[in-house]
């Protein structure tokens, strides 16, 4: 059974040119994910740092969200928008909350939401609250 | 009508239940036609179309209203309840136990899918237009009802969304294409509502399946192959045989007028054809909706109909009605459906828009353009349309848990749930007047801006001054929109030149947010915008030994009134805002969410010795209250001004420009009969809502009550909406007198200290 976990990394708007060329330093031992967001908004998963060239650039910790890696089939239903193999990365609404996806195989989603919504996603999909 | 089976006499599929009563029928009928073979009725009278076209066969079939029986086959153990005559279906028996939650009901499944083009009808014309529009490898869907795909409705996207024996379907499409045919033009004559009418094409099917039309006349275009007398003239009225069904038709010779009674058991009509195009005429002008056939075909309109015949049968609309409506002023079309409510029933004007439009058609001299039709074309079930949708999700803050396990009341406010009290809201009150007290304010709207042109992009957005907010200091800000109304409020927090914290109030933030990015990109300002509202949660510390407490968990230097700095409280990082919305001493610690149940648990353990509490949104009311500060969507209406809440002093009309600023200027040489005003009164404070009253007159409500435990007395904020404003008032039955605010602490020293 899937199971919402926290997760941690940077929140960042800057120039979409400046997020675009970043360079991203990760958390020890693991790869850094990109939720881009908006052109210019990303949030980086397990990310610990970063260099941008933009001195406007609004960078923070990220730590409001949560994730999991679940079967495609466990969200296809409750999706709004059809669950294509050409999006990698998508946002909307799973079983009326707020979420993004990201593609990882033809079996498997990691489904992120913010922390505050975790509770209803969790068991509008059947998962442990 | 009879019931004879002209096959054999004998039942081939099993027996339904209708009105308790078993009922053989064949294999292939359709309720309805299962019922026609018993010699029964379906529904209680009327034309059957057998088409699914009008509302004359309509029953509950196993618990579900409103189903045309002619749509649905019959099925052995099938429980079938014919509509009353005139009211609706009674609630079936299992519904009181659902609606208490002793009953689960399954949820359709349902199944979405995206597609080229959209096909609605599975005929001669929607397999052509299916053929043609996948020539060039379009994705082609062809929904069917003769296939038990029955659309329900067309929905803006464009989106289908169908009926099928598996759940629920929803196709998204470019295209959609409409090929549902022709519906046969029923009568509207006297006596239309009888049993023993039945459409041209009904009797085709009927005799097809072996059901006999006894006695059977045909008035119009006669059925080919069954058996009937053609009768010659038009049709006049159907005539009543004393028991609800025909016993014979009064035609009239269409030169002469000379009236022919005609005695019969079974009347067939054929009187021409109206396009079927109710899913076409729900689409609206921005779906792509085309449509072909026969649906498409431009069908003669029936002759006018008599002035005493009813003309919708689903909601009993005569053509006097129409005419009264008319002669009313709403006389178009839209409006006369409106004004009768002529095509809003169960068929959606499948069987009365052709006669609506003949009657308009006779009094305007041109026929008018059909009238829009509204979904659900067919009846669904709550369940269906339930199948799937979710009720708006409630957010929770990091301290859920925290205020539960110390026995919170919680309640929904501002799209969160939030601690409405802990049992005593008087002691949490006194905690905050007295001691110290902690609250949950995560639920606020947090953003960060930053860009070079950030300072410009405030002083556009807000009434008053930005730029001289020095870093480390803030501003209290209301938020208005063109208008000049008060969209929402919340603080200006300035962090450096370049870069500030915003923060609104719970419920506006998502609006608030949105507001922001749309005026910033529209003035194309080099401004970033970030929302932390759901990435920082906030604890408030407030009360008179609220900076005691903070220094024990390691804040050595709390920010003076109106100032911020970031610092570790209980180890903590936080963003330290002093602000005031109790009139206590406050301090706002912004933080990060994995950090949120320590620090509150700290602040209570450390705090304990000091009789900390935490408070609710009971006492926070109250607080609030006593000091007068509004709060936008609860004190203030859509179209308050800073004027009308006393506030003109939030607004720097020597500012050159800001959003709201015309109005104001303009509104402001105005006279204005609106205002909110402070009331205090003896005794216990009013409910909220409650009128206020000068003399007889109502001339505005309490928007917010409390009776204060400091001041010994009720005080409120109400609004008075007749000049000149009253001095004192009648709330409750007793006077009230208008009061300056802040009821509590005028001076603001508490806040301050």
């Amino acid at each position: 059974m899937p199971a919402l976990d926290g997760v941690t990394g940077l929140r960042v708007v800057a120039d979409a040119r400046a997020i675009d060329d970043a360079r991203w330093v990760a958390a020890g031992g693991s790869d850094v994910t990109l939720l881009r967001i908006a052109p210019d908004e990303v949030i980086a998963i397990d990310a610990v740092a970063v260099e941008l060239d933009d001195g406007h650039a609004i960078v923070v910790d990220e730590r409001g969200l949560v994730a999991a890696t679940c079967p495609i089939d466990d969200v296809r239903r409750r999706t709004e928008w059809p669950l294509t193999a050409e999006a990698e990365v998508s946002q909307g609404a799973v079983a009326g909350v707020p979420v993004k996806l990201v593609r990882l195989d033809a079996d498997h989603v990691r489904i992120f939401t913010a922390a505050a919504y975790a509770h209803d996603l969790a068991d509008r999909l059947g998962w442990p609250t | 009508m009879s019931g004879a089976n002209l096959r054999d006499g004998t039942s081939s599929g099993g027996r339904l239940v209708v009105d308790g009563r078993p009922l053989a029928f064949d294999e292939g009928d359709s309720v309805a036609v299962a019922m026609l073979r018993a010699g029964e009725w379906p529904g209680r009278g009327g034309t059957l179309c057998l088409a699914g076209d009008c509302g004359n066969c309509l029953a509950t079939v196993d618990g579900v209203a409103y189903m045309r029986s002619c749509q649905v086959a019959a099925a052995p153990a099938m429980s079938v309840d014919r509509h009353p005559a005139d009211a609706m279906p009674p609630l079936p028996a299992w519904a009181d136990a659902q609606l208490d939650g002793d009953v689960a009901v399954g949820e359709p499944a349902v199944e979405r899918e995206v597609a080229d083009v959209v096909v609605i009808g599975g005929g001669r014309s929607g397999r052509a237009a299916a053929a043609t529009a996948s020539v060039d490898g379009r994705e082609v869907v062809v929904l069917d009802a003769g296939t038990g795909e029955e659309v329900v409705g067309v929905y803006p996207g464009p989106t289908i969304v169908a009926r099928t024996p598996a759940g629920m379907r929803h196709v998204t499409a470019t295209e959609v294409i409409v090929a549902t045919g022709a519906a046969e033009i029923q009568p509207v004559c006297p006596g239309a509502e009888l049993r023993g009418i039945v459409t041209a094409r009904a009797a085709q099917r009927l005799h097809a399946s072996g059901v006999a039309l006894p006695d059977a006349v045909a008035i119009g275009t006669p059925p080919e192959g069954v058996p009937c007398r053609p009768l010659d003239g038009v049709l006049v009225r159907f005539v009543d045989d004393g028991d609800g069904h025909i016993g014979g038709v009064v035609t009239a010779d269409p030169v002469t007028g000379v009236e022919t009674t005609t005695a019969c058991r079974t009347a067939i009509v054929g009187l021409g054809w109206s396009p079927r195009d109710v899913l076409a005429r729900m689409a609206g002008p921005t779906v792509p909706v085309s449509v072909v056939g026969s649906a498409a075909a431009d069908h003669a309109l029936p002759p006018p109909a008599d002035r005493a015949a009813i003309v919708c049968r689903c909601m009993g609309v005569s053509v006097a009605d129409l005419e009264e409506a008319s002669g009313a002023g709403y006389g178009e079309l839209e409006l006369l459906k409106r004004a009768t409510l002529a095509g809003i029933g169960t068929c959606q004007g499948g069987a009365c828009l052709p006669h609506v439009r003949a009657w308009s058609a006779a009094q305007a001299g041109k026929a008018p353009e059909p009238f829009t039709a509204r979904p659900a074309a067919r009846q669904p079930t709550l369940g269906e349309v339930a199948a799937d949708v979710t009720v708006d999700a409630f957010r929770r803050t990091p301290l859920h848990d925290e205020h539960l396990a110390l026995g919170a009341t919680m309640d929904r406010f501002g799209g969160w749930w939030r601690p409405w009290h802990y049992g005593d809201a008087m002691a949490e009150y006194r905690a905050v007047r007295e001691g110290v007290s902690i609250g949950d304010v995560s639920t606020l709207g947090k953003l960060v801006l930053s860009g070079p042109d950030v300072v410009e992009a405030l002083e556009r957005l807000y009434p008053c001054h930005v730029a001289d907010i020095k870093p480390g200091r803030s501003r209290y800000a209301l938020l208005l929109n063109e208008r000049g109304h008060v969209m929402d409020d919340g603080m200006i927090l300035r962090e450096s030149e370049t870069r500030f914290v915003l923060t609104f109030t719970s419920g506006g933030a998502a609006n608030a947010e949105m507001w922001l990015r749309d005026w910033i990109e529209t003035w194309g300002l080099r401004v970033h915008v970030l929302d932390q509202t759901m990435s920082l949660a906030a604890v408030n510390v407030t009360g008179p030994l609220a900076g005691e407490l903070l220094r024990r968990l390691g804040l050595d230097e709390t920010p003076r009134y109106l100032g911020h700095r970031r610092a570790a409280v209980a180890g903590v990082p936080c963003h330290v805002m002093r602000l005031s919305f109790t009139g206590e001493a406050a301090f706002e610690l912004h933080h990060p969410l994995d950090g949120s149940v320590e620090l509150w648990r700290a602040l209570m353990d450390r705090g304990a010795d000091l009789g900390i509490r935490p408070h609710g949104l009971q006492a926070l009311f109250g607080l609030r209250l006593e000091k007068g500060h509004v709060i936008v969507g609860m004190d203030t209406e859509l179209d308050t001004t800073p004027r009308r809440l006393g506030m003109d002093w939030a607004v720097r009309m020597e500012k050159p420009t800001f959003i709201g600023r015309a109005a104001l200027e303009r509104t402001g040489k105005l006279p204005d009969h609106r205002r909110l005003f402070g009331f205090t009164m003896d005794g216990l404070a009013p409910t909220e809502g409650s009128p206020i009253r000068v003399g007889d007159e109502i001339v505005g409500h309490v928007s917010g009550s409390w009776t204060s435990p400091v001041l010994g007395k009720a005080v409120m904020l109400g609004w008075q909406k007749r000049s000149p404003f009253a001095d004192r008032v009648e709330i409750d039955g007793r006077e009230a007198l208008v009061t300056s605010t802040p009821f509590y602490d005028p001076e603001g020293h508490r806040a301050r200290a």
